[in-house]
């Protein structure tokens, strides 16, 4: 069931993420600013973005996962921040990059964005020993779902308290005082969004498609394992 | 405050802003191919694991089944091996103890 879609979805992923680079790098003109360094967030802001809606959207799931207390939701959940995850180790590594061919250093304190984001992240690192330091599977999931929701409420109210105190060090990039980018960069941006998005969504269904297959042996292992004439009732569909 | 900060460091020439880049976007795609790696020595796993499974459905399946398998198989083949002293449990069979329910692979 997961893995239905997953080869439109994944040609549909390495096409737009191609026609982004090379908008990128062909298309968007030199930021008069910045110049050819101002290229790394084409890469980083669309990550930045993805990763932070990810770990939002893992929270929704999680909801419905309380909702419902079908354990599809929580696979969802699970997946959608441990992906999110990934993508905020690019954010951090990207950022870094820029942070030192522009500024010098690596690393920066005093700006509220990139601690801010620091502090998401690692909140969402504590998320898989909080998970499974947990023995029963569904206070488990139960558990990692309230988790997630408290920290999916928290990532907006960060980014807006973020907002409303700027300092004005961290550069926002595609937002300027006259209103906005010219309309090369702007729809390059828009296209490494949608690159970024795709990603994130493909690397979500692959992962869930793998771990579904994963359980079904499991549940077959178990089924097989299990004495008597009951061993054939044990093998149930895949509950998702 | 950021534009005298950016006044203090004005563009990069491209040599070397280049590298810069080039890391960024070099990261990036090692990060991605570093997870289709993880997920493909994971996908390799379950298909392993599959191979067992069947394999011990089809050898249990010969003695009693009427399937497509145990018609080829000829009917000395499901004796246990010689030197064998005891019978295999179903998961010693399909490839060691089941694991227990911990771990990210049974979410």
């Amino acid at each position: 069931m997961y893995g239905k879609g997953l080869r439109p979805l994944s040609i549909a992923t390495v096409a737009m993420l191609a026609l982004s680079l090379s908008l990128v790098f062909f298309y968007a003109p030199l930021d008069a600013d910045q110049g050819f360094i101002q290229k790394i967030f084409y890469l980083h802001v669309p990550l930045a973005v993805v990763a932070l809606i990810g770990f939002v959207v893992g929270g929704i799931f999680a909801i419905a996962h309380l909702r419902t207390q079908n354990s599809k939701w929580d696979a969802y959940s699970y997946v959608s921040i441990h992906m999110s995850v990934i993508f905020g180790v690019a954010v951090l590594i990207s950022g870094s990059i820029w942070a030192k061919g522009s500024w010098g250093h690596w690393w920066v304190w005093d700006e509220p964005t990139l601690v801010s984001f620091l502090i998401v992240f690692l909140l969402y690192c504590t998320y898989y020993p909080f998970r499974y330091a947990i023995e029963d599977r569904d206070r488990q999931a139960r558990y990692a779902s309230v988790f997630a929701i408290t920290a999916g409420a928290f990532v907006p109210l960060n980014f807006m308290a973020v907002r409303m105190a700027e300092s004005l060090v961290h550069p926002r990039t595609f937002a300027t005082a006259e209103g906005g980018l010219p309309a090369e960069m702007a729809w390059t941006v828009f296209a490494c969004f949608v690159a970024m998005a795709l990603l994130w969504v493909t690397l979500v269904k692959f992962e869930l498609a793998a771990k579904s297959a994963s359980g079904q042996v499991k549940r077959l292992r178990r089924a097989i394992d299990a004495p008597g004439p009951a061993n054939s009732s044990r093998i149930a569909p895949e509950v998702s | 405050m950021f534009s005298l900060l950016l006044a203090a460091t004005p563009a990069l020439p491209l040599d070397e802003a280049g590298k810069y880049v080039a890391g960024a976007y070099v990261v990036f795609v090692v990060l991605l191919v570093v997870y289709v790696a993880i997920m493909a020595s994971k996908l390799s796993r379950i298909e392993k694991e599959l191979r067992e499974v069947a394999d011990y459905a089809e050898s249990s399946g010969r003695p009693g089944m009427p399937g497509r398998e145990a018609e080829d198989m000829p009917a000395d083949s499901a004796q246990p091996p010689a030197g064998s002293d005891r019978n295999l449990t179903p998961s010693e069979a399909v490839g060691g103890p089941a694991a227990p329910l911990r771990g990210e692979d049974d979410v």
